[in-house]
């Protein structure tokens, strides 16, 4: 297991907190919790535990790539028990909808 | 019905299977009433896991929700089977058996609350080994008080099914709902192989595993209340029926049919070992007595007893010489004062898998038996007898015969019949002289109110045995007793066992085979000073995290606790 951090510079404040995945066999769980009410913070502050070491790169790519067209800010936790960057972006994805959208889907 | 029909019925279907814990949690209550209780943003996580390596899911693996199911006042617990295969270990384990401590504290408050557990887990998550042990004990005690306010109601529907000693708490409850597909047992079949080889059990072999562990099999064997298809609007009118026909009257829940479970077994002929079908032709469709049924071997005059250590102390605590033979593998001590028990190695046992002093399907039957004979012998009496537990078990009983005839369902008559002695004021006090291993324990050992042990060579106390933890947590043995070093709850070592808050005595022995006079002394003493402090009732098994031991190592189960009954009352 490896405890990664990042830091991305972001603009889109999340409306509410969001939680989705499960930390099962090639998946992981995302916690979005927007920063206090009233904080300046213009950054994702994303930490990434993940069942499998040496992936340093990757999940940089992954991730910048991601805040880059999808600059959404807040802490981000990411529990990952060996997704693939494609279900890593596509919960990414889905965790910003829910963050976005109209009313509390959950 | 046309074809066409059906595949309507099946196109319009929505699975539960496919639902994470949280989606069927929140598709089995009432639109709208939904609330989660210690979710994912309160950050309750296994602490153990990240110190092993191993990524911690932020609720743990188990959903708490409390709303209605019906309009009925309910609480879901859910077991997250894609999170290490829904494993229970320290956290999720406190999660379930606390909510179920709380809907029964409402219910004697006068307002009853229906709890649901959707049960998908392979047992005790072995990185926590005793600690989730622990924590499957506790639950059991807490269905068996829950129980009696509203139903407990257990729901296994999806691909895991439920195994290990979660499946005694789902005998005790008031009804077990399944799927085809979900399975039941107390065993998996992989570990039956691994533990007994191929012959024994072919866990590749899927008509053989869902023959004998399958929904459908333990419906027929009335070992389960309520078949459904996949689908939750079955779900939820399945459970909405159990949730109407409520509590059932005290003596009628199956693992209080101790009844039942001799008349099944003296219809088992254990040398030839029965296949799934032939149990429910010989046992019928309902948990009755069946009619024709033979009357049980006399059990052969007590012989000398076997050289085992657990018979060695036996003798030496009650200070009975020949203690009686219940069966040859159950031998019981009798004083003015206590009832000694042990469960000790029978080489002739009919059952194949139990000639080492297992707990297996005979065993829980006579430990049982004893144990509802006694508290109806002291029911007039002045002061009731103790009942010491003297523990030296290898486990529990890995065998085919085993999990056709629904050893999870033995262990829990065992294990009501523990607790009810406890509840009725009998001083029940445990002492551990060997080894006490997994749902051996929990079976004999972990319900009692007081736990001993020698601290000994040879004493060990666990979730399973070193090289099978090892293989399943992918460890080499080196590496486990290393981690177990720093990681407390996952230690082999009976003096690191004994700074979880579980054991109220520790008793150093040098050599526990041959042990002194004055050793012998001491720990008899010991157990005398146990049993006294046992005599003041205890409701339940929840005072355990409140001990010294639990202060310091227990804290998140303390934890979960609190906070727990802090979020409950808020939602009033």
């Amino acid at each position: 297991m490896q405890t990664l951090t990042f830091r991305f510079p972001a603009g889109t404040a999340p409306k509410r907190r969001v939680h989705l995945g499960v930390v099962a066999s090639g998946d992981l769980e995302i916690l979005l919790t927007p920063h206090p009410p009233g904080s300046d913070a213009d950054a994702a502050e994303v930490r990434v535990r993940t069942s499998v070491d040496g992936f340093d790169a990757v999940w940089r790519q992954v991730l910048e790539r991601f805040f880059e067209r999808s600059p959404m800010t807040g802490v981000w936790e990411l529990n990952d028990f060996g997704a693939t960057p494609g279900v890593v972006n596509l919960r990414l994805r889905q965790a910003v909808d829910l963050a976005l959208a109209e009313q509390d889907p959950q | 019905m046309t074809v066409t029909d059906d595949i309507g019925r099946l196109l319009a279907r929505h699975s539960v299977r496919e639902l994470t814990a949280r989606g069927r949690a929140l598709a089995l209550l009432d639109d709208g009433s939904a609330h989660e209780l210690l979710g994912p943003f309160d950050h309750l996580e296994s602490p153990w896991l990240e110190p092993q390596g191993v990524v911690p899911q932020a609720d743990d693996g188990v959903v708490v929700m409390r709303g209605s199911i019906g309009g009925h006042r309910a609480v879901v617990a859910a077991v997250e089977q894609g999170f290490q295969g829904g494993a229970i270990g320290e956290v999720s384990g406190a999660k379930i058996s606390e909510t179920l401590r709380l809907a029964a504290a409402d219910g004697s408050a006068g307002t009853p609350v229906t709890a649901v557990l959707l049960l998908e887990t392979g047992g005790v998550r072995l990185q926590e080994a005793n600690l989730g042990l622990a924590a499957v004990a506790e639950i059991c005690d807490a269905v068996l008080v829950a129980r009696t306010h509203a139903p407990v109601i257990a729901v296994i529907a999806g691909e895991v099914g439920s195994f290990g000693g979660v499946s005694i708490a789902a005998g005790l409850c008031t009804e077990v709902i399944m799927t085809r597909e979900g399975r039941l047992g107390l065993n998996g079949p992989a570990v039956i192989e691994q533990e007994a080889g191929r012959t024994e059990f072919d866990a590749s072999d899927r008509a053989l595993v869902w023959a004998v562990h399958g929904g459908t099999q333990r419906h027929a064997q009335a070992l389960a209340d309520r078949l459904i298809v996949d689908d939750i609007d079955e779900l939820r009118d399945a459970v909405a029926a159990a949730v109407t026909a409520g509590v059932k009257a005290v003596g009628s829940h199956r693992s209080e049919r101790v009844d039942v479970l001799a008349a099944r077994l003296a219809l088992l002929d254990p040398a030839t070992t029965p296949t799934p079908a032939q149990t429910r032709e010989l046992w019928g469709a309902h948990y009755e007595v069946p009619e024709a049924v033979p009357t049980p071997a006399p059990v052969p005059s007590a012989s000398p007893g076997p050289a085992s250590r657990g018979f060695t102390w036996l003798k030496l605590l009650s200070g009975v010489d020949t203690p009686d033979a219940v069966i040859a593998s159950v031998r019981m001590a009798v004083t003015d004062q206590a009832v000694y028990l042990a469960v000790v190695p029978d080489p002739a046992s009919p059952y194949h898998r139990a000639r080492h002093g297992e707990v297996g399907l005979a065993e829980c039957l006579a430990l049982a038996q004893t144990l509802r004979r006694i508290v109806a012998e002291d029911a007039a009496r002045p002061q009731r007898r103790a009942i010491v537990a003297v523990v030296d078990l290898p486990s529990q009983a890995y065998g085919r015969i085993e999990e056709t005839a629904g050893l999870h369902q033995a262990i829990a008559t065992t294990v009501d019949a523990y607790a009810a002695a406890r509840t009725a004021g009998h001083p029940v006090v445990t002492i551990v002289v060997g080894t006490a291993l997994s749902g051996g324990f929990l079976t004999h050992g972990l319900q009692a109110t007081r736990i001993l042990a020698l601290d000994a060579p040879g004493v060990e106390i666990h979730a399973m045995h070193k090289p099978a933890a090892a293989r399943i947590t992918r460890r080499t043995v080196d590496q486990l007793e290393q981690l177990g070093s720093r990681i407390a709850p996952l230690s082999y070592d009976v003096r690191t066992w004994a700074t979880l808050g579980l054991c109220d005595a520790l008793l150093p022995v040098a050599d526990a085979d041959h042990p002194t006079d004055a050793e012998t002394a001491t720990v008899t003493a010991a157990l005398q000073q146990q049993i006294e402090a046992a005599r003041t009732p205890v409701a339940d098994l929840s005072y355990r995290l409140d001990t010294p031991g639990a202060l310091h190592l227990r804290g998140a189960s303390r934890h979960v606790r609190d906070e727990l009954a802090r979020q409950w009352a808020a939602e009033r």
